[in-house]
């Protein structure tokens, strides 16, 4: 799986940290723990809604505050969401737009 | 002494050098809160510790007194061009949020007293004494009948949305809440005076309508819920109340703060203010969590 961010870490792009988590089978860089729970938990959120077995491929944009505007790709399907979590990382809103 | 404005870690005076080794070494460790500071007010883009220290200079340079310095990064986390979650929920009139808001708030101005409080113990000053005094007063006691305080009129506005008086005063705050109102705690009763007072009465801007003199994108809430015909009048009276009165506190305390801040004063100002306003980030996710599990009934 990639995302747009492929500067730094997959969730916000940031080039801090050193920490890296294995989702659907990918070893992914991370800032943080934290950025890599919510990008977990969105990842989940994605498949629970559409079905999809497996994501190749998430564009997000926006930030913490402002929350991210996002399309996830499986082959040919898209799937556009919104989402935004608390500091803690635990999900605050997530739904399809 | 300059502190880390996340853990409080003390380094020699206006050494950044040894503050940007400390926040290189926690993002080896990969740890949350240090990289998201300086993810959020620094740079995303790692740095080596040398330049990294020129960034944090930068950030912490004053040019027009401390109390601007404090509006400037005030209006920039909370109602810039990216503000608060709770500040755009507040754009429309939302039960739900206003609910949240006055359970959780409830415990705000309970700490709120106790830091005052504090201010006035440590204080050898009469101007800064009177103040705080007059602002218990407004806060919690009130001035009878007919000037009740906020806290009562912030029960009445939950009231008048259907939360029992008792439901308010007696449930126990959220874990965001909890932690905010520790900080705060901590802040008052371990430090100066004046950086207590800093870290308190900067808070009051996030009401301030004049705010948007210093670059504020948005105001506190939408202005209109004033004349909305849907809105319960106590939920008016309560943010009028906010509305009108927090433009001449914030700006007075930040005033008394410049007035007798001494120079080795500055940098314990600036971490606490920093401290201060990171937690009530935090706690004003918690009046929108609240607010969720609340419903909207």
């Amino acid at each position: 799986m990639e995302t747009n961010n492929r500067k730094g870490c997959a969730l916000c792009d940031a080039t801090w940290g050193e920490y890296y988590r294995e989702i659907d089978g990918n070893r992914m860089f991370f800032c943080c723990d934290i950025c890599a729970d919510i990008f977990e938990n969105m990842v989940s959120e994605v498949k629970k809604r559409t079905g999809w077995k497996n994501i190749d491929h998430v564009d997000l944009n926006g930030n913490f505050s402002l929350g991210r505007q996002c399309t996830a790709k499986s082959g040919k399907e898209t799937f556009n969401f919104y989402f935004r979590t608390y500091s803690d990382g635990r999900m605050m809103k997530f739904e399809e737009r | 002494m300059t502190f880390c404005p996340v853990c409080g870690l003390k380094f020699d005076r206006g050494n950044y050098r040894m503050l940007a080794d400390h926040f290189v070494d926690q993002s080896r460790a990969s740890d949350f809160r240090h990289i998201s500071w300086l993810n959020r007010n620094v740079s995303k883009d790692l740095m080596k510790a040398e330049d990294l220290s020129v960034s944090l200079m930068t950030f912490y340079h004053i040019s027009g007194g401390i109390g601007k310095w404090i509006i400037t990064d005030f209006v920039r986390r909370f109602r810039g061009d990216s503000p608060h979650p709770f500040i755009l929920a507040m754009q429309q009139y939302d039960p739900e949020v206003i609910r949240g808001y006055v359970v959780e708030h409830h415990h705000f101005l309970k700490q709120w007293i106790r830091s005052c409080s504090y201010i006035i113990a440590k204080t050898e000053f009469e101007d800064v004494q009177s103040f705080e005094l007059e602002n218990i007063m407004t806060e919690l006691h009130g001035y009878g009948a007919s000037e009740p305080s906020h806290h009562e009129l912030l029960i009445r506005m939950g009231e008048s949305l259907g939360l029992d008086r008792n439901f308010i005063l007696a449930e126990k705050p959220l874990k965001q809440t909890v932690e905010a109102i520790k900080i705060w705690n901590d802040l008052a009763a371990s430090g100066s005076w004046i950086s207590a007072m800093a870290a308190m009465h900067s808070l009051e801007l996030i009401a301030n309508r004049d705010l948007s003199n210093h670059g504020a994108r948005y105001p506190y809430f939408n202005p209109s819920i004033l004349s909305d015909k849907m809105v319960p009048e106590e939920v008016k009276t309560f943010l009028r109340e906010g509305y009108e009165a927090d433009v001449s506190h914030s700006y007075t305390a930040l005033q008394l703060v410049e007035r007798h801040a001494r120079n080795e004063d500055t940098e314990e100002i600036q971490y606490a203010y920093l401290r201060s306003a990171e937690a009530f980030s935090d706690y004003l996710e918690a009046r929108l969590e609240r607010g969720v599990m609340l419903g909207n009934k």
